[in-house]
């Protein structure tokens, strides 16, 4: 099977500092992939190179079976990769609906749209919220308003940028719910998450990047298990 | 041959000088604060007032000159802690609202002190290398742009204000945490980015007409010279005075003054196109 | 020219299939379906209270006419030439998010290529209108041209600004120095600092006589409804797909991009369309007073549609127009009482609103009408 996101020796330094180091990334089709390493071990620096807000030094990407090295961001989203940042990203000082509707609005237009806006909305629990300014629901919905954006694009692999940062218990859980959801109906995703209980939730393969290089690689168990990574984890604490 | 290369050179140098000297107030004040001043003009002609003002006095030029920048730094710190300090998080919104202090400062010039106000001769008189003749002062200028950057480094990297001053626009809660007090360090920025403009327009104030509006001579150049270098003043303001110094020189020796501005403009044009953060942006690339 | 296949996929509960969609889908809303945009999210004033202030206004300005003189009536349609900058400033930097300081290149450029075009060719069978296409055309390719550099230069806010405003300020210094004779194109004299004169005012073709545009009541016709339609044009384009990722862009860039929007074509967008409105201000100032020059893209000149947007509202079509007329009524008033303390005033009202109303007069007069209906109706509840 064709890997739906791959990397070969992918690299991005900036002067002596390796951010990415020889990366060597595959997943498959309809997997749930956590991406997890100590802080500056390079995670959000491999989104940014997926995304191609980083050019690499050198390597390739590869996306459902073709290069995507040097396109544009917006042409990768448009070939079905998308993306929930870190901090929210969203339209603050426009609706709830405003904010689906400009994410659907090239795809579907009249009573499809509004059909469409309002399935996401029920998908991301924010039927009610619908005539509310993006900005002024709580930090968990705001996760979700760009969360239902991200995959109104109906992607064929989602990224998630820690989604559950900030988040009680019962919205992680909820999120977690939300990521399996998506994943029955087939989509790809790829997560960046310090919490390890949510880890634990969905992931069914783990990669630790440790200094910008793949540290380990495995089923949740079997990283869990390894003595290496908890000492990476510990060493950082120390 | 000899007298065309050393008027090439000497063409350069007064347009470097010119160059460094415009745009220094503006380059720190933008490097360190985000900010855009739109009122440089106005801290220039403040200076230039000021200088001739203190020289008809009776002053000595170089003291004239020091109370020229020092009165216009002193209005910077003011205006700063009545007007910037309450917009440094919109920084569209400070450019809107420095032209609004720059169109009450022209225009008040003009209402108080008339259209126009006797100048001073340029000083030192002239030498001459073949047929041309060149002026001492200008070649003086040339010597004070290049001390200027090198006072400016020693003060950002030698002195306590310095450390603090880039520690506040590097990590700006870390600094404060560590007890800096930013506002302040703000204010004296915007001070010192003012003073600097008064310095430009007391050391051209000899050489120019004194009208209201004579900051507008200075400012496209500060303005091209600023977004081609970037918002550092080492790596940017100067490579980028002496790409575009060239360039002008170049120009000016080819089709007159006015293509040396042209030619400044389709200079930077280009350079934004292939380097969106500027020169020093270039230079420092790969440590963000 | 139809949608994707997987958009019948509404069936409760069910999640948005991994598919990956298809881009490029049309919609066909018809005329009538794009006349409705007029209303929508991006405008102020929907309501039937306010459609009806608006055919209020605008039958007060039909019969003003009936109740001034010529002279009078052509004044406020010189007003009325520069509230096409305004908007076109609105759009792009109210909606687009992006701060121009150089429309006024634009209307310098478009004023004398009107001028160029009608002296040398005329005004018969209403060419002068074929020249005002023209010199918009040129303002347009002008923008094209620069923005290219611009927007495709990932040029942020700051930096833009003050961009375009050397670019305004070289323009003026280059027709400054246009006095000698030399510089001529054809017959028309570009006459440095003076500026051009002699251009014929728009004049439409007529059997028994063409009709000449003077500054009086059919002018002020002409340009009214001109006015009213590019008022309501813009509201349909803001309200659109197009004006939906205009705001998308200024709100958050990084997220219209991640929705697969190339953010650099739709900013260069706004700034052709914001950039021909400023080169047809400068076309009917011209053509309106017969009379252009370098001044009009100097300094000041660069200044005054920020003032207008920036007073008014610049978020919003409805306040940057009230507002654009109402600073220009102020300005003339003051003017008669002293022109030099105009600018200090203008100025003063800049940092006035930045300072206390960032979103504009206009705007927070109607934000604090909304709030004080709200607290209306809650205190009846």
């Amino acid at each position: 099977m064709t890997a739906i996101l791959a990397t070969e020796g992918l690299q991005k330094n900036f002067g002596g500092v390796f951010v990415a180091r020889d990366i060597r990334f595959a997943m498959q089709p309809g997997e749930i992939h956590c991406l997890i390493g100590p802080n500056g071990a390079g995670k959000s620096s491999f989104f940014r190179l997926v995304l191609g807000q980083h050019k690499p030094n050198a390597g390739a990407i590869f996306f459902d079976g073709a290069e995507i090295t040097a396109l544009k961001p917006f042409e990768r989203i448009r070939r079905g990769l998308s993306v929930k940042f870190q901090v929210p990203g969203i339209f603050k000082a426009l609706t709830v609906w405003q904010n689906l509707e400009i994410a659907l609005q090239d795809h579907l237009s009249g009573d499809s749209l509004a059909a469409e806006i309002r399935e996401t909305l029920a998908f991301v629990d924010l039927a009610g919220q619908a005539r509310e300014r993006a900005g002024n629901l709580s930090h968990g919905q705001q996760q979700w308003l760009e969360i239902g954006m991200a995959i109104s694009l109906k992607p064929k692999l989602l990224l998630l940028d820690e989604p559950t940062a900030g988040m009680s218990d019962d919205e992680t859980a909820k999120t977690g719910d939300m990521v399996h959801r998506l994943n029955r109906e087939g989509m790809s995703i790829l997560a960046v998450e310090h919490d390890m209980t949510f880890v634990k939730q969905i992931a069914q393969r783990v990669t630790v990047l440790h200094f910008g290089e793949i540290f380990a690689q495995g089923t949740i168990d079997e990283i869990v298990a390894d003595e290496r990574v908890a000492e990476i984890y510990l060493g950082k604490a120390q | 041959m000899l007298p065309s290369i050393f008027a090439f050179l000497f063409q350069f140098g007064d347009a470097f000088a010119f160059l460094v000297l415009a745009a220094a107030g503006l380059a720190i004040i933008f490097g360190m604060m985000g900010v855009i001043n739109l009122a440089h003009g106005e801290f220039i002609m403040c200076g230039a007032y000021v200088t001739v003002a203190a020289a008809r006095a009776g002053l000595p030029m170089p003291a004239a000159i020091a109370c020229g920048a020092l009165a216009a730094g002193i209005v910077g710190i003011v205006l700063e802690r009545l007007v910037i300090q309450r917009l440094l998080h919109r920084p569209l919104d400070t450019i809107v609202a420095t032209w609004g202090i720059s169109l009450i400062a022209t225009q008040g010039t003009l209402i108080v002190l008339g259209s126009t106000m006797p100048g001073i001769g340029t000083p030192f008189g002239s030498f001459s290398v073949g047929e041309f003749s060149y002026s001492v002062y200008r070649v003086l200028l040339m010597a004070i742009a290049v001390l200027l950057l090198i006072g400016l480094y020693l003060l950002f990297h030698k002195t306590r204000y310095g450390v603090l001053a880039r520690a506040t626009i590097q990590v700006p809660s870390m600094a404060s945490a560590l007890g800096v007090n930013t506002a302040v360090v703000h204010s004296l920025t915007f001070g010192i980015g003012a003073a600097l403009a008064g310095l430009a327009g007391g050391l051209y104030a000899p050489t120019m007409t004194l009208v209201p509006t004579m900051g507008t001579a200075f400012i496209v150049e500060a303005f091209v010279t600023v977004v081609v270098g970037g918002g550092d003043v080492f790596l940017g303001t100067a490579p980028a005075a002496v790409v575009l110094a060239f360039v002008k020189a170049l120009m000016i020796n080819w089709y007159g003054q006015l293509f040396g501005l042209i030619g400044l403009l389709l200079a930077v044009i280009i350079v934004i196109r292939l380097l969106p953060r500027g020169l020093s942006g270039w230079i420092l690339r790969g440590r963000e | 020219m139809s949608g994707p296949a997987d958009m019948g996929s509404a069936k409760p509960a069910s999640v948005p299939s991994a598919a990956g969609r298809d881009r490029g889908h049309r919609v066909r809303r018809g005329f009538l379906g794009t006349l409705k945009l007029v209303n929508g999210p991006q405008t102020l004033g929907r309501g039937p209270i306010f459609w009806s202030g608006f055919v209020v206004a605008c039958l007060l300005a039909g019969i003003y006419p009936l109740f001034a003189d010529g002279w009078t009536v052509g004044n406020t349609a010189y007003f009325f030439t520069w509230t096409f900058m305004a908007m076109g400033l609105s759009v792009i930097w109210g909606y687009a998010g992006a701060l121009s300081f150089g429309q006024t290149a634009f209307f310098g450029l478009s004023g004398y290529a009107y001028g160029v075009l009608t002296i040398n060719i005329g005004s018969a069978y209403g060419f002068t209108f074929a020249a005002l296409v023209l010199a918009v055309g040129l303002a347009a390719v002008f923008a094209l041209s620069l923005g290219y550099f611009l927007f495709y230069g990932r040029i942020s806010g700051v930096f833009l600004g003050i961009v375009t405003l050397s670019v305004t300020l070289v323009l003026e210094t280059f027709m400054a120095q246009t006095a000698g004779p030399e510089w001529a194109i054809g017959a028309a004299r570009l006459n440095g600092f003076n500026g051009m004169t002699g251009m014929p005012p728009l004049t439409v073709p007529w059997p028994g006589g063409d009709i000449a545009l003077w500054p009086d009541i059919p002018l002020y016709y002409l340009l009214l409804g001109a006015m009213i339609a590019c008022y309501l044009g813009l509201r349909i384009v803001v309200n659109s797909r197009f004006g939906n990722v205009l705001v998308a862009i200024r709100e958050n860039p990084d997220r219209a991009e991640m929705l697969g929007y190339d953010i650099r074509r739709y900013q260069l967008g706004a700034f052709i369309i914001g950039s021909s409105l400023a080169g047809l201000s400068g076309v009917l100032y011209t053509a309106w007073g017969q009379y252009i020059t370098p001044n009009s893209m100097g300094l000041y000149a660069a200044a005054l549609p920020i003032v207008w947007v920036a007073v008014g509202g610049r978020s919003d079509l409805t306040a940057t127009l009230i507002g654009t007329l109402l600073v220009l009524w102020v300005f003339q008033t003051l003017t008669i009482y002293g022109s030099q303390y105009a600018l200090v005033v203008m100025g003063a009202m800049l940092l006035v609103t930045v300072l206390f109303a960032p979103r504009g007069l206009i705007i927070g007069v109607a934000d604090l009408g909304g709030w004080l209906r709200a607290r209306l109706r809650r205190g009846r509840s």
